[in-house]
């Protein structure tokens, strides 16, 4: 986060804090306030969109810590959701856990399922590991329907309401509650995650993985690492997003979704944390943008003419960023923070 | 750069003001739709049916009539709108969609595909909603929600061809029967022990499965070669055209069929529609049997004359000849006669989701389709099948002919 006029850093816990001025702590306590207070003036349907704007955010979180900071891409992010919302929804449904257990169940089984299939990036990588980790993706959903008596198969298997404690979560209020709980909680650990040992030997295996070895950074441990982690937070979603059904599908954890989330990545900026959550706020919006337009367009072209727009859209929308800001929203939000910075003197290009 | 700042702002704003706008109601409208998917596989489906959903309403809102043959009228005072929205056929689409048309006064819904009758049917469960499907999978009957489909759901189907090929049946032997159905969830749904309990109750040996990819992209000779071997008479499964087409004409090069050296009925389920299957297959595809389909276009019923004028009046220089557009019409009707049901109990200003699926989708008893549905509709408490008989037909000299009406048997009966 760079840092505003005016502002200096003295030792080295101000340098690494990751809130550096008054300013920066009264808007994220605003913001913070803003999105608790969402239920008491936003409808079902919008408080449904952040619902699933959280989860997303949480799962490209995990995708951004795996492929944005450790360099290792992989397509079966959502396979690793069906592992996490399998879980749970299974020790819910068929062992009576409560949900506050099976959550993080459902994440340490997605961590385990993750260090399993990051194994082969131990040995492989670039367009091999993305092979890989579609595999991955197809064995785990296959294995789920094959598990009939334990998952329900492809007939899928329905999941009690999210309880916690007394508090029934089976409100859109309460859950969107938690799930933004917990989107904060998952986007302060990445934040933080970043700056360990392991998060700077991430980014030294994504810059220059030779490099990184002979520096005495263990590969074989931080991929997996990378690995365990990004899953721990597919994990979470793929658990949220199943409770948040009450029914578990592995028609909820389609291929596409994976590569959508890579998208998300690449919209708002890969290696940062904030870019995670810009990209998945900004698709997740132009998927409803896309729903709302598409029977106006059919109204004013052709009925045909709303079919697959959310899909066109999206690969429009990723390829003109690939183009023209492969850095993503992070970065054009930086530019903005900095000309807002020195404004009103903001530096003109003279002639 | 100040041009783009200003671009992206007015594109911000817009996007605000289409998410938090909720229009204006007009004076009596009632909507009638709901999510389609028009983006993924059944794109073309969904297309189809909204299309009938569009025309079914504006003959409504026209005539005040809800169909030639009937004599009930549209109340004079209340106009129908069509409200929809694609969901690609993402549950995680689907959910805020349903929120946006509940929000906007919605009072009935609509499925558009198992992932989104998995996602929402619990929710619509709890909000009273009652929706018309256009997925009919048995997650509907355990236990039975307010999702209503109109024809029946894949067990019944294959239950419904099994009955009919052994009244048929002439030898004395048990006749042999074996599924050959599609490779994912849809094709798998019928390996049910009850499925398989039934075959054997009625006089069959059941020998084994074989799966075929929904879409194969190499002939399944293997898979017709075993069922060739093991001797089987009927092979059941749930297909949809593009797994049947190439599978029935790899069985003619094998020999296998009906009217083939190696005697073999194929019969399939809804999605596998006959009428699609002979269009694209003609002679060739003579002896395939599809149960709980749609009639063909130049049928005498007077529910097909009744969407071919709709369609004529509506948009006469584009005929929609996609089956589905039958199951959209049928939609429509169910509807519409649920809003118009609630409506006689409860008054105009009262009418909740709740209201209308208990005054309104439960009162619908024997609803005279014209012949588009297998038989009238009927739907209540734990009654969501619609039909109570199924509708068998098979491809003679590349048509599909009308071979029988079987009785639902429920074989589906898991808790």
């Amino acid at each position: 986060m760079a840092l505003g006029i005016g502002t200096f850093q003295e030792n080295y816990a101000q340098d690494m804090s990751i809130f550096h001025s008054p300013l920066q702590w009264g808007s994220v306590l605003v913001f913070i306030l803003f999105l608790f207070t969402c239920p008491l003036f936003f409808s079902d349907r919008i408080l449904t969109i952040l619902t699933m704007m959280g989860i997303s955010v949480i799962s490209v979180h995990g995708l951004n810590i795996l492929t944005g900071y450790c360099g290792q891409i992989s397509i079966g992010h959502a396979g690793f959701m069906a592992v996490g919302g399998y879980t749970s929804a299974v020790l819910c449904a068929k062992l009576g856990a409560p949900f506050w257990a099976a959550l993080p169940c459902g994440a340490l089984a997605a961590g385990i399922a993750g260090l399993i299939f990051g194994l082969p990036s131990l040995k492989i990588k670039g367009f091999y590991l993305i092979m890989a980790t579609i595999a991955a993706h197809f064995i785990i959903i296959w294995t789920i329907i094959q598990l009939h008596s334990i998952t329900g198969g492809a007939d899928g298997l329905s999941v009690p309401r999210a309880k916690i404690g007394s508090i029934s979560l089976s409100s859109k209020t309460n859950y969107f509650y938690m799930v933004m709980g917990l989107t904060c909680l998952a986007t302060l650990v990445a934040k933080n995650i970043v700056r360990t040992k392991a998060g700077r030997a991430f980014i030294a295996i994504r810059d220059n993985d030779l490099a990184a070895e002979v520096m005495g950074v263990s590969l074989w441990s931080y991929k997996l690492q990378a690995f365990f982690i990004g899953c721990v937070y597919a994990g979470v979603a793929g658990s949220l997003l199943t409770h948040y059904y009450s029914f578990a599908s592995t028609d909820q954890f389609p291929f596409m979704d994976s590569v959508w989330y890579l998208g998300m990545l690449i919209v708002g900026g890969m290696g940062s944390t904030t870019g995670a959550v810009l990209g998945a706020v900004a698709l997740k919006l132009l998927d409803e943008l896309v729903t709302i337009a598409g029977p106006i367009l059919s109204a004013a072209v052709a009925p045909q003419a709303a079919a697959s727009l959310a899909l066109i859209s999206h690969g429009l929308v990723i390829i003109i960023f690939l183009i023209f800001e492969p850095r993503g929203l992070h970065h054009r939000w930086e530019m903005i923070k900095a000309y807002f910075r020195l404004w009103p003197f903001s530096h003109e290009v003279s002639e | 750069m100040g041009r783009i700042k200003m671009a992206a702002l007015a594109a911000l704003a817009i996007m605000v003001v289409a998410l938090l706008w909720v229009p204006a109601a007009h004076a009596k409208t009632l909507y009638v739709g709901g999510t389609q998917s028009l983006t993924g596989p059944f794109a073309e489906d969904s297309a189809a049916v909204l299309a009938a959903i569009e025309d079914y309403v504006k003959y409504v809102n026209t005539t005040k009539n809800l169909a030639p043959w009937r004599t009930e009228k549209w109340p004079a005072d209340v106009t129908l709108e069509v409200l929809w929205r694609d969901d690609a056929l993402m549950p995680a689409k689907a959910l805020p969609i349903y929120e946006e048309l509940k929000g906007k006064g919605m009072l009935v819904a609509r499925i558009s595909g198992s992932p989104i009758a998995l996602a929402l049917k619990d929710r619509m469960w709890e909000d009273g909603m009652g929706a018309t499907s256009m997925a009919t999978g048995p997650y509907y009957l355990s236990p039975p929600q307010s999702c209503f489909t109109y024809y029946p759901i894949y067990t019944d189907c294959m239950g419904a061809i099994a009955d009919w090929f052994k009244g048929n049946w002439k030898e004395t032997r048990k006749p042999k029967v074996a599924y050959l159905t599609a490779d994912n969830a849809m094709g798998k749904s019928i390996e049910i022990p009850e499925m398989k309990a039934y075959l054997e109750q009625i006089g069959y040996e059941f020998v084994g499965i074989q799966y075929v990819p929904l879409v194969p992209t190499s002939p399944p000779t293997t898979q017709l070669t075993w069922l060739k071997e093991k001797g089987v008479d009927l092979a059941l499964g749930v297909m949809i055209n593009p797994g049947s087409q190439p599978t029935v004409k790899e069985m003619v090069r094998l020999g296998m069929g009906p009217f083939q050296t190696y005697k073999m009925t194929f019969g399939v389920a809804s999605p596998g529609h006959a009428v699609v299957f002979a269009d694209a297959m003609g002679q060739l595809g003579d002896g395939y049997v599809c149960a709980g389909s749609f009639p063909p276009w130049d049928d005498p019923a007077p529910g097909v004359k009744f969407m071919l004028e709709a369609q004529k009046a509506s948009h006469p220089g584009k005929f929609v000849s996609h089956i589905m557009y039958q199951g959209g019409f049928l939609e429509g009707m169910i509807q519409v006669e649920a809003l118009r049901l609630a409506m006689e109990k409860v008054p105009f200003e009262k009418l909740t989701p709740r209201a209308v699926l208990e005054n309104g989708f439960y009162r619908i008893k024997n609803l005279p389709t014209g012949d588009i549905s297998s038989t009238p509709l009927t739907y209540g408490p734990g009654d969501v099948e619609g039909v109570d008989q199924i509708r068998i037909d098979q491809v003679q000299k590349g048509k599909a002919v009308k071979v029988g009406l079987t009785p639902l048997r429920h074989i589906f009966t898991k808790k």
